[in-house]
């Protein structure tokens, strides 16, 4: 027998109690005086003696509940030898139905080999589905995540499995940590490998487009073609807009290298277009021969600077210094709901009307840029934000010389982007609603610093305020598996929506308003509104690893199912082990009972002497 | 109607046996002014001759003043009754639970006692025994017997054992006439012994009291816990639990037998007034006139 918490038997120190209590309330023998005994009886001399031996009783119960409590908690167990039967078995077949198993016929001939092995029906929760029915998916294989997953089923169901894995043995869908594909103590794996051999395949790598187009009817696209243990060889790449190829041209693609195919002025009509790179001839895995992407051509997005009219003027020359910005100044401040940006130039206290309205812009999505100057100073904090500002310094960051930085404390949920060297912040980032506010320390004119003269003035400016309102930075296509975000903020009262390739809604009625991110599962082109408001068009691709059919090597396949046991080891070996047994509810018992007896003798004795009292 | 000076606790504090016994009496006596039941005269009935060795202060010195001869006033009441007291001083008389021990209570009564039959003009005397006699001082009314009796009681010790046949037979060497006897005793020896020794004090037609004082533990013995018992005569020893069993049975008993004797048996507890007893011994004096 043994003992999982032996510290609690200190307890037993707790024994001394009840003895002391006991021994305080010895039977006195200070003979008194008494006038006769002659009424006396001598068998009064015995029924002490009686009295005494259940004293001693109650004491003896005391001690015992005391001691059975502190073995209580101090948990005893003994060594039971038990029988470890042959756990049930369960067989998984799991087919990889990974966008790289659509080469070839790798997906028919794993669902082929599954039915062969498990029958063509097979449970799916309470229903039944067919081995046939499993169609291919454009998601990337993760032998990690399955590693997992069997070994979390293996917990839940308390059960062997002996797992059969119909794979194309990817190398890209191994984990970067081995330890990732640690399978259970009752899980043995069989791999059956689909394809053998070398796989060779092209791919539209990549496509680099911009997400939007403002003053121009043209664009430029880059388009990377790779190629996986190919051979020299010569491609088309076209590019197709809206189902019309625009442009199209030979590319030689290295063997087993990519090459860059660049088409400049590629003529956009006002609106989002959906766009596709498209290299032929098609191999033995077309799906990734073509690429999707997205594009938008639309006019500038305007811009408001609130300040005095000669503030303004560094910061106008630099935004429409470049037409690609896709940004404009204007000075029309009746309404801002039309602006992407508004830019606060050194902004005083506000008057409660215009905080009210800038509050609401920026919590519906839009974008503040506020710098902070002398005014900023002496208000002592930042409107709209509240961030702190006390004084003012001097500091050359670079080659620029701020001459009266403001000096600005952040608050909660502030990000710092820049700091000056002592680690005072330059540039604060921190959302409101949906929206976004960028804190800059000093005036975008020269009033308090050089900045506006400085080369890197103008890129600044266009860069920060690009990407501010959003009119840069955007993505024209992610990857399958990415997450696009849908919100801000935890409002809830603002709902989103998903479109997906084949029109239907990607979220229902009940997420719209709680949904934070969407998941594409799919390739093709996704209609996203978010819960600012704003409507954009992406496009979604399989993850390029999957054009990748490198093999896992045999060696590697065989560590891995020897992480898991035999299959013959599965089979229904029962095992002797000798496991712990706790007799804490035993204990319990005893505990229950002897206070339960404790309190009847305790409460005889009470009343025993409240009659002689 | 209660008198604070009849409580035994507060006698207990008042130093001088004689001043207890005036306090006690003329408490009672108030009371029995105000009680219609009771009457304690002193109206004049008669005079009779000065013999010699009566007490100077009843002569009536307007008459000798006038006639030249000694006259003495004699009082409705006044029958010269002869008191006699016998005090137990044995050791279990010193037991007390309350604070007064039972040998202080019947100093206190005795006292009274003695007080009250001077002011009756009643000779008085007092025999102190434990298993021996201790001190006689024989009845008289001359003067300066009460202060002798008051000092006899005063300087009485307890002593060792009971032993009630030894004073009988001296009350019955200068117990000359009819009178009553008061026998002041814890009476804790059985029945069938203290009866037989006390029987003879009714020869000669005298009256016979017994006041039983007692002590209220030994009443209702209650002990909280088991104890080691000594008794205070002969000491013995005996362990008590806190069920004292039929101890409360068989004292009650003890007491009945001496009531069903044709003595006047009276139980007087310590923590009670002295003014029951008192009172009994005054209807007894009464019933005598």
């Amino acid at each position: 027998m043994g003992l999982f918490s032996p510290w609690f038997l200190a307890g037993l120190l707790a024994l001394g109690l009840p003895l002391w209590l006991h021994l305080l309330r010895q039977f006195k023998k200070t003979p008194q005086p008494f006038s006769s005994l002659m009424f006396f009886e001598r068998q009064i001399q015995s029924s002490s003696k009686h009295r005494r031996l259940r004293y001693l009783r109650l004491l003896a119960l005391r001690l015992a509940l005391l001691a059975l409590l502190a073995l209580l908690f101090a948990n005893p167990f003994i060594k039971r030898d038990s029988l470890l039967l042959a756990p049930r078995k369960r067989t998984v077949v799991a087919v990889d139905n990974s966008f790289s198993m659509r080469y070839q016929n790798r997906l028919s001939d794993a669902k082929a080999q599954a039915a062969q092995l498990s029958g063509e029906l097979f449970a799916v929760g309470n229903k039944t589905a067919r081995v046939s029915s499993i169609e291919a998916s454009d998601e990337a294989s993760s032998y990690g995540e399955f590693a997992r997953a069997m070994r979390l089923y293996e917990e839940t169901k308390s059960s062997a499995l002996d797992v059969h894995l119909f794979t194309d043995a990817q190398q890209t869908s191994m984990p970067n940590a081995f330890a990732d594909l640690r399978l259970g103590p009752l899980t043995s794996l069989t791999i059956h490998e689909i394809g053998k051999g070398a796989a060779a395949n092209w791919a539209v790598e990549t496509v680099s487009v911009p997400a939007r187009v403002f003053d121009s009817s043209t664009f430029r696209l880059t388009a990377v073609i790779k190629g996986w243990d190919t051979n020299e060889t010569t491609k088309n790449v076209s590019v197709i807009l809206n189902g019309r190829s625009i442009a199209s041209r030979s590319v030689t693609v290295p063997a087993a290298g990519r090459v860059e195919a660049q088409f400049d002025n590629l003529p956009i009509a006002f609106g989002a277009a959906k766009g596709e790179v498209r290299i032929s001839p098609n191999d033995d895995l077309p799906n990734d021969d073509r690429f999707n992407f997205s594009i938008e051509r639309s006019d500038p997005q305007k811009v408001l600077f609130l300040g005095r009219p000669a503030e303004s003027l560094f910061y106008k020359a630099a935004l429409e210094s470049s037409a690609a910005s896709g940004l404009k100044v204007s000075d029309n401040d009746s309404d801002f709901s039309p602006y992407a940006l508004i830019v606060l130039n050194n902004p005083g206290t506000l008057d409660r009307e215009t905080s009210d309205r800038l509050t609401q812009y920026v919590s519906n999505g839009g974008a503040l840029w506020i710098a902070a100057g002398p005014a900023t100073v002496r208000a002592g904090t930042i409107a709209i934000s509240g961030e702190a500002v006390s004084g003012t310094r001097e500091e050359i960051d670079g080659n620029v010389h701020f001459s009266a930085a403001a000096r600005i404390t952040p608050s909660a949920g502030d990000r710092i982007t820049q700091k000056f060297s002592d680690e005072m912040p330059i540039k604060i980032e921190r959302t409101l609603g949906e929206g976004r506010i960028l804190i800059f320390a000093s005036t975008l004119d020269q009033a308090t610093s050089d900045f506006p003269v400085h080369a890197s003035y103008v890129p600044f400016i266009l860069n920060t305020s690009a990407e501010l309102a959003g009119s840069v930075g955007g993505r024209s296509s992610v990857t399958v598996g990415d997450a696009i975000p849908l919100r801000r903020s935890n409002r809830q009262s603002a709902s989103v929506d998903v479109i997906g390739p084949d029109g239907k809604h990607e979220i229902a009625l009940g997420e719209a308003t709680r949904a934070t991110a969407f998941t594409p599962e799919r390739e093709g082109f996704y209609q996203i509104q978010t819960a600012s408001g704003k409507h954009f068009q992406i496009a979604v691709n399989a993850d390029r690893r999957e054009s990748n059919l490198a093999k896992v090597p045999a060696e590697t396949l065989l560590l891995w199912r020897n992480t898991g046991v035999s299959s013959s080891n599965v089979a229904g070996k029962a095992q002797a082990v000798s496991e712990p047994f706790s007799l804490w509810r035993y204990v319990l018992i005893l505990v229950l009972i002897a206070a339960v007896v404790e309190s009847i003798f305790a409460s005889r004795y009470l009343s025993e002497e409240r009659r002689a009292a | 109607m209660s008198n604070r000076f009849l409580d035994p606790t507060v006698l207990a504090g008042i130093s001088g046996l004689d001043l207890v016994a005036r306090t006690v009496v003329e408490g009672f006596v108030a009371g029995l002014h105000r009680s219609p039941d009771f009457g304690f005269s002193q109206e004049f009935a008669e005079y009779r001759p000065y013999t010699t060795g009566d007490d100077l202060r009843h002569v009536d010195w307007n008459v000798f003043a006038r006639t030249e001869k000694a006259y003495l006033k004699r009082y409705i009441g006044e029958t010269n009754t002869e008191l006699v007291i016998l005090l137990d001083s044995s050791a279990s008389m010193n037991f007390s639970s309350t604070g007064v021990t039972k040998f202080n209570f019947s100093k206190f009564l005795a006292s009274a006692l003695v007080y009250l039959a001077h002011l009756q003009r009643d000779s008085a005397g007092l025999i102190t025994f434990h298993e021996a006699v201790t001190n006689v001082v024989p009845p008289s009314s001359r003067q300066g017997q009460l202060m002798r009796l008051l000092h006899a009681i005063d300087k009485a010790e307890t002593g060792a054992r009971t032993d009630f046949s030894h004073p009988m037979l001296q009350l019955q060497q200068f117990q000359k006439r009819r009178g009553i006897t008061v026998l002041i005793s814890d009476f804790l020896a059985p029945a069938d012994v203290i009866i037989p020794a006390v029987e003879p004090l009714r020869y000669r037609g005298n009256e016979v009291i017994l006041f039983h004082v007692i002590d209220p533990q030994e009443l209702r013995p209650r002990f909280r816990e088991p104890v080691l018992l000594v008794d205070m005569e002969t000491q013995d020893s005996l362990e008590i639990s806190s069920d004292t069993g039929a101890y409360a049975e068989k004292i009650s008993a003890h007491i009945a037998a001496l009531k069903e004797e044709a003595f006047d048996y009276f139980v007087i507890r310590t923590d009670q007034p002295l003014d029951a007893a008192l009172r009994e011994y005054f209807a007894m004096r009464q019933r005598r006139n």
